[in-house]
């Protein structure tokens, strides 16, 4: 018997289809649709000015939002031959790992309801919410920011942030303390999530798996320290790393990344308690420094003037390894740009980890997997 | 009448009713009016209506009190803003459903459809005219009303079956094999840790098995089966972790996908009356119904209607030890239920009516006191 879970389900936390074969309550096939939500932010890119495709990144992941500008934005300041400054690259570190944070609560709060957990999901967005404050009072906004800017960010910090986010840090490890009471110390949820949803690292890695399901696998890759951007070759933080391959590793590897995001960020605001500066490269280009010219008003310079260029920027986002190829032929809007989603291939592989499972264990897996259904489909 | 009870108020009220329509009408319909079978019929209605209504009350304070417990376990305040601390905020949903349109799927089996939900809720109701709630506040004494309000709760799987299948919809039929597979798993466990009980009161009456706990509360000698009626009870109420026939992560709302407005307010208002039941048994059986310990200052146990409101206290309580375990603890899965229930609750049931049987024989318990010589 084929029974679609999706468009609209409890379980999909988002716009997707699972269809699943089922005998009983065994899983004898899957097969994930996706596409309910394209936008074709892509297409629309290449109509935009460099610094307004940031605020379709916003809409790309409605979680991650900061994680994809800071994509986008690598790929576009390579293409166009700009170099931030150094306070603006830590200014994005810290943005990335408060997100990585708010995406991660988000997680956990999605993930424990699917386990019929109610508290925790409540407990996850209530701290979540903190970080959502952080956010708003430096970039206004709290799930659209358009904070980033080619050569830099918008604007500085306000004053007093550091020690309100120090104080949210030290409020969030005592909370995971909390978290990991709730779930590893239960034991219906050891039994739920033990041996549950097995991806081994060599199939994970055949199926272009990345991110937390990976490295729940035992494979020690993040982007973050094999092929570092922005700051994070200056900041000390370990990988993440668990072995049982399982739903409860992938627990586990986000609890710690979550940790090891409290330590870069202490990190972080102290860098920039100590170093004041610009945050916005001053030799932009002028027409860069006019994002909002009406369309079709190619400025005072002709197409021949501008620079030609590729980017290709890669970013280890909270649900995995996202990339990003921005081609410039000249001119104030990108030619073309193409992303890569990780949690389209982390949903792609459903087959390998889904089958032979039952029923009510989908909305666990899928839960670990982390689902973010706006990158999916863009 | 020296004690007031539910019936002799029913049977006064019906009386005194009926005399005055009685004295504005002739002398022949008068005779029929005042007739003791008039008297006695009106008063059985009156008494259905206060019982119904009762519980009816009683069940929407339960949902209150959950959503003011559960909102507090979860760090928020619950219903906050109809009537007082959101008193009457599930009057208001309770109104809301009732003004929604009631629409069936159109491959929907008519009959089973209507008649799944309207019998769920009609047994689950039944079960309130036999509960003793206080001394003499119920129907009447049954030897045997233990086992009779027992056979009752244990009708629902099969209305949430024919209710599931008659929806047409997969999620539905899968929620409506979940739920009949758990309840009857379920019920056999149950019915021992009640043999336990049974054994060490000696008697299948309710109001019996209270007064025979006036020594000591069941609960604390019977604490094994007292463990094996909550566990069970929870399965049967179809209450997390064993929520699983309605389990919304994955069968979007189980058995009662297709259902709405209305005919779904009967499946919530019958879950709660389950859950109220549950909880009044667990009362009942171990911690004493209405009666309090002999040691409590006799100023809190005489004041009017005092075993009512310690009846009710004791329930809330019981219910409230419910909702912590619905706020703290994930849903097991279907294979892991039955294997629990078939594995290890039936010989811990066992090992409790074994453990009862001990009891009866030993009669004295260092700590508890001694069975009252009613006992077997």
């Amino acid at each position: 018997m084929w029974i679609n879970m999706g468009p609209q389900h409890p379980m999909t936390h988002g716009l997707w289809n699972l269809r699943v074969r089922i005998d009983g309550e065994l899983i004898l096939d899957v097969d994930p649709e996706m596409g309910y939500l394209h936008r074709g932010i892509e297409k629309i890119s290449e109509d935009r000015h460099y610094n307004e495709v940031i605020t379709l990144m916003d809409r790309c992941c409605y979680v991650a939002g900061m994680a994809w500008e800071h994509l986008y934005i690598l790929g576009a300041e390579q293409a166009l031959a700009i170099r931030p400054p150094e306070r603006a690259e830590y200014l994005r570190v810290l943005c990335d790992e408060f997100q990585r944070l708010g995406s991660h609560l988000m997680w956990y709060a999605a993930f424990v309801q699917d386990l019929g957990l109610m508290s925790p999901f409540l407990y996850g967005m209530r701290d979540r919410d903190l970080v959502l404050d952080l956010f708003q009072s430096y970039t206004g906004a709290r799930m659209t920011y358009e904070y980033m800017r080619v050569g830099g960010v918008r604007n500085d910090l306000p004053p007093g942030f550091t020690e309100r986010a120090r104080k949210v840090l030290d409020w969030l490890v005592d909370r995971f303390r909390e978290y990991d009471a709730l779930c590893l110390g239960s034991t219906i949820f050891r039994k739920r999530c033990d041996d549950l949803g097995v991806l081994r690292a060599n199939e994970a890695v055949a199926l272009g798996v990345t991110g937390p399901m990976l490295r729940a696998a035992g494979m020690k890759r993040d982007l973050r320290k094999d092929r570092p951007y922005a700051a994070y070759d200056r900041l000390e933080f370990d990988v993440a790393v668990a072995d049982a391959a399982d739903v409860t590793a992938r627990y586990l590897v986000r609890m710690e990344e979550m940790r090891q995001s409290v330590r870069i960020l202490h990190q972080v605001l102290d860098w920039l308690d100590r170093n004041p500066g610009p945050v916005l490269a001053d030799r932009l280009p002028r027409w860069l420094g006019a994002p909002y010219a009406p369309v079709g008003d190619e400025g005072y310079l002709l197409k021949r003037h501008y620079p030609k260029g590729l980017g290709f920027s890669s970013v280890e986002e909270p649900h995995g390894e996202a990339q990003a190829y921005v081609v410039n032929e000249g001119g104030q809007h990108p030619y073309r740009v193409k992303f890569r989603s990780p949690v389209f291939a982390n949903i792609s592989a459903a087959k390998s980890y889904l089958i032979g499972y039952r029923v009510a264990d989908i909305p666990p897996i899928m839960g670990s997997v982390d689902v973010c259904v706006g990158e999916v489909d863009r | 009448m020296s004690q007031v009870t539910l019936y002799s108020v029913a049977y006064t009220l019906s009386d005194d009713l009926l005399r005055a329509v009685g004295s504005i009408l002739p002398a022949g319909p008068r005779g029929l009016v005042t007739s003791g079978t008039a008297v006695t019929a009106l008063a059985l209605l009156v008494f259905g209506a206060i019982l119904l209504a009762a519980s009816m009350l009683n069940t929407i304070l339960l949902i209150w009190w959950e959503r003011k417990l559960l909102g507090r376990f979860m760090d928020r305040r619950g219903a906050m803003h109809v009537g007082y601390a959101g008193l009457l905020q599930n009057f208001a949903d309770g109104l809301k459903l009732f003004r929604k349109n009631t629409f069936q799927p159109r491959e929907a089996d008519s009959l089973g459809f209507y008649f799944g939900p309207t019998a769920y809720l009609a047994t689950s109701l039944m079960i309130f005219g036999i509960l003793p709630i206080s001394s003499g506040w119920n129907a009447g004494s049954l030897p045997l009303t233990l086992l009779l309000a027992l056979t009752i709760f244990s009708f629902a799987p099969l209305f949430i079956f024919v209710s599931a299948w008659s929806s047409n919809n997969k999620y539905s039929l899968m929620g409506g094999m979940r739920s009949a597979a758990q309840m009857i798993a379920y019920e056999v466990p149950l019915l021992l840790a009640v043999v336990a009980v049974v054994i060490v009161a000696g008697s299948f009456d309710l109001t019996t098995i209270v007064y025979e706990q006036q020594n000591y509360w069941f609960w604390g000698p019977l604490v094994v089966a007292l463990i094996v009626f909550v566990a069970g009870m929870l399965a049967e109420m179809e209450r997390i972790p064993f929520d699983l026939p309605e389990a919304e992560a994955e069968l979007v709302e189980g058995w009662n996908t297709e259902y709405g407005g209305m005919l779904f307010a009967f499946f919530m208002l019958a879950d709660y009356l389950r859950a109220l039941v549950g909880s009044i048994l667990v009362v009942l059986l171990f911690l004493g119904g209405w009666t309090l310990p002999t040691w409590v200052p006799g100023s809190l146990t005489s004041f009017p209607l005092a075993g009512i409101v310690w009846f009710m206290v004791k329930t809330y309580l019981v219910f409230g030890l419910f909702v912590w375990v619905r706020a703290a603890l994930p849903r097991v899965r279907t294979d892991q239920l039955l294997r629990v229930g078939w594995n290890r609750m039936i010989p811990l049931a066992l090992l409790s009516v074994f453990l009862a049987a001990v009891l009866v024989e030993v009669r004295c318990l260092p700590v508890f006191g001694c069975v009252p010589s009613a006992g077997v």
